[in-house]
């Protein structure tokens, strides 16, 4: 067994992807994007600013809080914007990265949260939260992707419903409807960090470690090539114990 | 700190506070729920303020359940919770214009996820870009207004979505007839504070024909005056403002009380069946209490209310 979560893993997974200077937004039940954005300023991005769903502008929590629009993100933070300052964004661009966890994420990168098995009538078996902000997909310069869940009810071939755009059909097809901005970079989950190929497939870029190739191939819902992957590079006890001592205080992620 | 200057003696007082003045009394906009809610019938647009579980309108849309509206259409903020689910619960809606419906990292919205899986109520998929071009095209008096950065997915496919001339997504003109916000203050005279975020609820306010507020305290206008730039919704927006100390319970109060994890999971629970929904949270939670102080004093009473930040992660 492994000293951290698969939540700190991938907080720290994600951590890392961010650069100095960033803007960054975060969605609904997205402790983990939240956690690695506070993690990263304290890191090598003191610049990065985080912007949570409630309008929150660089929140400074004495603890992390379930919710993302917890009223106790307040407390301490720059500034408390309104949905017409998310509005701004997502019509004018300006974050450079946006987080996406879905019910069903494609091999292209694309997001579903909206339903699954519809019927002749357009009415789904299941129905799923939905998204409250589709256009930071469009807009943000890149997107990063994360699931608790790897299986294949997942990761799927192709989304049933297409709620946020990730590499849409594949190559070009984000620049032919006008969509100039990056797209989908990577997708941490509990098993891999993905990464996108040349055709814009989604692919293993790293495995974490004490993970079985099979079960990785076996809980994917679309083929993945080879099975040689590189081994993630666990969290450093440095990265740990800031995320411990100074994010997370009171171990919501450590499960 | 939470408060606790929340007098019980003051609940739901529906006068005036006297002021001495030799000029005509301004009018109060003060007054009871059942009061502002009287107008509110089949077929209206009602918009539904907050955001997730959090500044939601509660004690207003239990008590529209109450009264039993039929056919109300609803848009709600973008993100969206409560006052979503518990009015299709209730069999009050016929068309629901909506983004995200959930209650986070405690479980789906079960009315609204039954209903859209059988189709009893028109789900009109939306997302912020939508909902809100839909409210900016109202409050700058267009027909529609275009959104450029719906591109590429099924929403842009939605009826929240026809496209203009030019081939762009312009969501029409959003006008509701009323308009329901729960805030943290308010004096008598509509002028608001949300003590957190205000979220879509000015944008709202703005764009409604009727807009009805309820406060967990009322306040003085020589407080209101006194730090004027902290009124997030003047008063001049605001047709009725309600008393309603922890009207946005199970929901969360920005900088009064945190949601009521409990409550919430027993409202999820309830939600499981249609006949467990009526038997387990609409009998017991909406249709008996007779008053807010009853229904607070039922979910365990202002004290547990005010110090559930000491237990709700």
């Amino acid at each position: 067994m492994s000293d951290f979560s698969n939540d700190e893993l991938m907080t720290v997974l994600l951590a890392r992807e961010l650069r100095d200077g960033d803007l960054a937004v975060t969605g609904a039940s997205s402790l983990v994007p939240v956690a690695a954005c506070l993690l990263a300023q304290r890191m090598h991005a003191p610049n990065l600013t985080l912007i949570t769903p409630a309008g929150v502008v660089n929140p400074k929590p004495k603890r992390l809080y379930q919710s993302a629009s917890d009223g106790r993100w307040v407390e301490g933070a720059e500034a408390l914007g309104t949905a017409y300052d998310l509005f701004e964004m997502s019509e004018n661009g300006r974050l450079d990265v946006m987080f996406y966890g879905g019910v069903q994420i494609d091999r292209r990168g694309n997001i579903n949260l909206t339903g699954t098995g519809y019927d002749a009538d357009g009415h789904p078996r299941f129905r799923g939260p939905g998204l409250a902000n589709t256009s930071f997909a469009v807009v943000s310069k890149r997107i990063l992707l994360f699931s608790a869940a790897h299986t294949r009810r997942t990761f799927v071939d192709n989304v049933e419903f297409l709620t946020a755009a990730g590499h849409l059909g594949g190559p070009g097809e984000r620049e032919k409807l006008g969509i100039m901005t990056e797209g989908p970079v990577l997708c941490v989950t509990p098993l891999v960090t993905f990464e996108f190929d040349k055709e814009k497939c989604m692919q293993v870029r790293s495995i974490h470690p004490g993970v079985d190739p099979r079960d990785v191939i076996e809980n994917t819902g679309f083929v993945l090539r080879d099975a040689s992957w590189p081994i993630t590079a666990v969290p450093t006890s440095d990265e740990l114990s800031i995320l411990r001592r100074f994010v997370d205080t009171s171990g919501e992620l450590a499960g | 700190m939470v408060s606790t200057n929340i007098l019980w003696s003051k609940l739901m007082r529906m006068t005036a506070i006297e002021e001495n003045r030799d000029t005509p009394a301004r009018r109060s906009k003060l007054t009871s729920l059942d009061d502002a809610l009287a107008h509110v019938g089949p077929g209206q647009l009602v918009a539904l303020g907050g955001l997730w579980f959090h500044n939601n309108p509660c004690a207003a849309v239990r008590a529209l359940a109450r009264r039993k509206v039929r056919d109300l259409r609803i848009v709600a903020a973008p993100p969206s919770s409560y006052v979503v689910d518990l009015l299709i619960g209730a069999g009050c809606v016929a068309q629901a214009t909506v983004g995200h419906v959930s209650f986070e990292h405690l479980g789906f919205a079960p009315n609204f996820r039954r209903a859209a899986q059988q189709g009893s109520v028109r789900i009109v998929d939306a997302d912020e870009a939508t909902i809100l071009g839909g409210l900016m095209a109202t409050v700058e008096h267009l027909d529609s207004h275009p959104v450029t950065s719906v591109k590429g997915t099924d929403i842009g496919r939605s009826a929240a979505a026809p496209r203009n001339d030019a081939g762009v997504v312009a969501p029409v003109a959003l006008r509701p007839d009323v308009c329901l916000l729960h805030a943290q203050e308010a004096d008598i005279y509509g002028n608001v504070r949300n003590l957190g975020t205000s979220f879509c609820d000015p944008l709202f306010a703005k764009a409604s024909k009727r807009v009805i507020v309820t406060v967990d305290r009322i306040i003085g206008n020589s407080e209101i005056r006194a730090q004027p730039n902290r009124t997030t919704i003047p008063g001049y927006l605001v047709d009725a403002v309600v008393e309603a100390p922890f009207g946005a319970h199970p929901c969360s109060s920005h900088g009064i009380h945190v949601h009521d994890e409990l409550g919430i999971g027993a409202y999820i629970k309830a939600g499981a069946s249609v006949d467990t929904w009526r038997r387990d949270y609409l009998g017991p939670y909406v249709d008996k209490p007779e008053s807010l102080e009853e229904y607070v004093q039922l979910v365990g009473g202002a004290n547990w209310i005010l110090a559930l930040s000491e237990v709700v992660r």
